[in-house]
């Protein structure tokens, strides 16, 4: 049997919150609670590229005398998460999960590292990646500084990538959450592997200021925590326009408001089941998600199935990645230090993507606008679409991708193209006991409706309360 | 009627096959058809590309190779050859996507948000009086075929 919520780390945010507002948990014990099992249990899951204890005890110990003094800052003061290690964070190693950049310094913290600060949270540690961020391709699990990040779920398991490391984090109740980065399914794939929930948000609305550039035009930052709920709260500390980062929208349009006391009836949601969004599905997945369909549709009246419009979306959202992120390595690629890299894909394909023509990029950039005034048409008649988050679950460490993923991801490539926000809920377990994922996407900007529709779902089923026997 | 005249842009990609052949594996070099025979072992079920993306994805190989050769090993540089190739396919039907001149490409991605579309007339006169009176008609805006 799994273990239950009921257990310290593995309470919500909003728990630990009314726990540490109430006085009757201190930070610094929350704090060391978190580094002692991170400590212990990171390392068997190699969850982590390093732990700041020094930092944490540091920051839980200043929101502890701040809230003894009467000044709580709100939900996440005093509240431990680890981020992924693409993350500039003043004056220790940001490695981006690659060798060639072991031992990079910066000297300021990411806009990320700096809302969460403000508002109380506690960094405890940087979680593990797949060697930047996946984006010169990889192959195998083993593709990262910090080794194969192992599943909590079943060890002999992949977590996913490439927020690997955040994902484990979450599912092994290390940190309170994690964040994590989303080129194309970085978010919601550890978030399905893993049995947490996972928000990618709308493209802009979370400053990329200090985090490793890879596709400067699909690039995202998202928590991954226990529930809708969390991700809400966490998402509304970062989300804001930034002057540093020309990628953020406006600032009404940035800015995320989320009170807890929300009613979830007040906004009917209509959804739509996608019924293509993958071309095939392994057989398990199936079963658990016709029961999640089967609760949409309980609790949303009027679900209906939909389809997403064919194209060659996926094509061109590939071709994007590969320009931009040969771009942005271009230094590394023409060094020749991209041998240093742990897979032998991502050894070589930088060198592929630099010689793609720019008017095929450019091609691929008038693709992508048609599609989203395609996709602006679907959302006239849905909010929300629904579909499994992957066809499969967790694989195993030593398979190779390529097979895994062979299906292709429309469904994936279309949110991404578009900035779509995704929100990832587990929604069930196999016979083996891994979880399903529920992916949850909406129109631009409308980040709230994901976040109503996978509350709603969560209220009315605990798949997201089980947690792996550690 | 076939076109046997080769263009400047044949002709220098022929230089550049030319000139890279030394950093091609040598196993390449005993047999011109390796590449992409190659290729498909490492992906069966691909059926071969046609004769003229063959040729693309081939020149992109060997302008890789002539810049970065020296540093690659034979298994790497054949496995470039199957990434030119897989490449090549989604090339193929990117450029097959129908798109108009006056569609824009996402530059800078801005996502299509509710509250930044321009409302929709909703009293035709007005629309009508705030266009200057003697207005040439706007050429129509080109749509996608798609």
């Amino acid at each position: 049997m799994p273990a239950t919520s009921q257990e310290l780390h593995f309470l919500a945010i909003s728990e630990l919150a009314a726990r540490i507002q109430s006085k009757k948990l201190s930070p610094v014990d929350l704090a060391k609670h978190f580094l002692d099992r991170s400590e212990k249990l990171g390392p068997r899951f190699n969850a982590y590229a390093r732990l700041t204890p020094e930092l944490a005890l540091e920051q839980a110990e200043a929101a502890q005398k701040e809230i003894a003094r009467g000044h709580y800052r709100g939900p996440l003061h005093g509240i431990p998460y680890a981020a992924k290690d693409l993350l500039a964070t003043k004056g220790m190693p940001t490695t981006w999960g690659a060798k060639p950049y072991a031992d990079q310094v910066f000297d300021y913290d990411a806009a990320v590292i700096e809302h969460l600060r403000r508002v109380g949270a506690v960094l405890i540690g940087k979680a593990a990646m797949i060697e930047l961020a996946g984006g010169m391709g990889y192959r195998y699990a083993s593709a990262s500084l910090q080794g194969e990040a192992k599943n909590p779920w079943n060890t002999q398991c992949w977590t996913c990538g490439s927020s690997s490391g955040s994902g484990a984090v979450v599912a092994a109740g290390l940190a309170a959450f994690a964040i994590g980065t989303e080129t194309w399914g970085s978010i919601v794939c550890p978030s399905s592997f893993c049995g947490v929930s996972g928000l990618r948000p709308t493209y802009g609305r979370v400053s990329r200021f200090g985090a490793m550039s890879l596709c400067f035009s699909l690039d995202k930052i998202g928590p991954m925590c226990r529930t809708a709920d969390d991700c809400a709260r966490v998402f509304s500390a970062i989300a804001g326009h930034d002057i540093r980062d020309r990628g953020t929208v406006p600032i009404d349009k940035a800015a995320f408001t989320f009170s807890p006391s929300l009613d979830l009836k007040a906004r009917p949601l209509k959804i739509g089941w996608l019924t293509n969004a993958w071309k095939q599905v392994d057989p398990e997945v199936e079963r658990v998600s016709k029961a999640a369909h089967a609760t949409i549709r309980k609790l949303f009246a009027g679900t209906r199935d939909t389809t997403l419009p064919t194209g060659p979306w996926e094509e061109a959202a590939s071709f994007i990645v590969a320009v931009e992120c040969a771009a942005s390595f271009r230094d590394l690629i023409r060094s020749g230090r991209v041998s240093e890299l742990n897979d032998s894909l991502g050894q070589i394909a930088g060198y592929v993507n630099q010689e793609l023509p720019a008017s095929d990029y450019l091609q691929a950039l008038k693709i992508r606008q048609i599609l989203q005034k395609k996709m602006d048409k679907v959302f006239e008649t849905y909010d929300v679409l629904v579909a499994p988050t992957l066809p499969v679950t967790a694989s195993a460490l030593d398979a190779n991708i390529e097979n895994i993923f062979s299906g292709g991801d429309p469904f994936g490539a279309i949110g991404n193209l578009c900035g779509f926000p995704a929100l990832s809920v587990p929604c069930g377990f196999t016979s083996k006991n891994l979880p399903v994922g529920l992916n949850f996407v909406a129109k631009a900007g409308d980040d709230l409706a994901v976040i109503i529709a996978a509350r709603t779902f969560q209220q009315h089923t605990d798949f997201h309360r089980r947690h792996p026997k550690l | 009627m076939p076109n046997h005249k080769f263009s400047r842009r044949d002709f220098a990609r022929r230089v550049a096959l030319a000139s890279a052949a030394t950093l091609v594996p040598a196993s390449v070099l005993t047999n011109p058809d390796l590449a992409p025979t190659a290729a498909r072992q490492f992906a069966p079920n691909a059926p071969p590309l046609p004769p003229a993306s063959q040729t693309e994805a081939d020149a992109r190989t060997q302008s890789i190779l002539a810049q970065y050769g020296s540093r690659l090993s034979d298994q790497q540089k054949t496995e470039i050859a199957r990434l030119s190739n897989n490449q090549q396919r989604q090339l193929d039907i990117l450029r097959a996507y129908s798109v108009q001149n006056g569609d824009d490409p996402a530059l800078y991605l801005k996502p299509l948000m509710e509250r930044e579309k321009k409302p929709a007339p909703t009293n035709p006169a007005a629309t009508s009086t705030a266009k200057p009176a003697q207005a040439a008609p706007a050429p129509a805006a080109p749509k996608p075929k798609s």
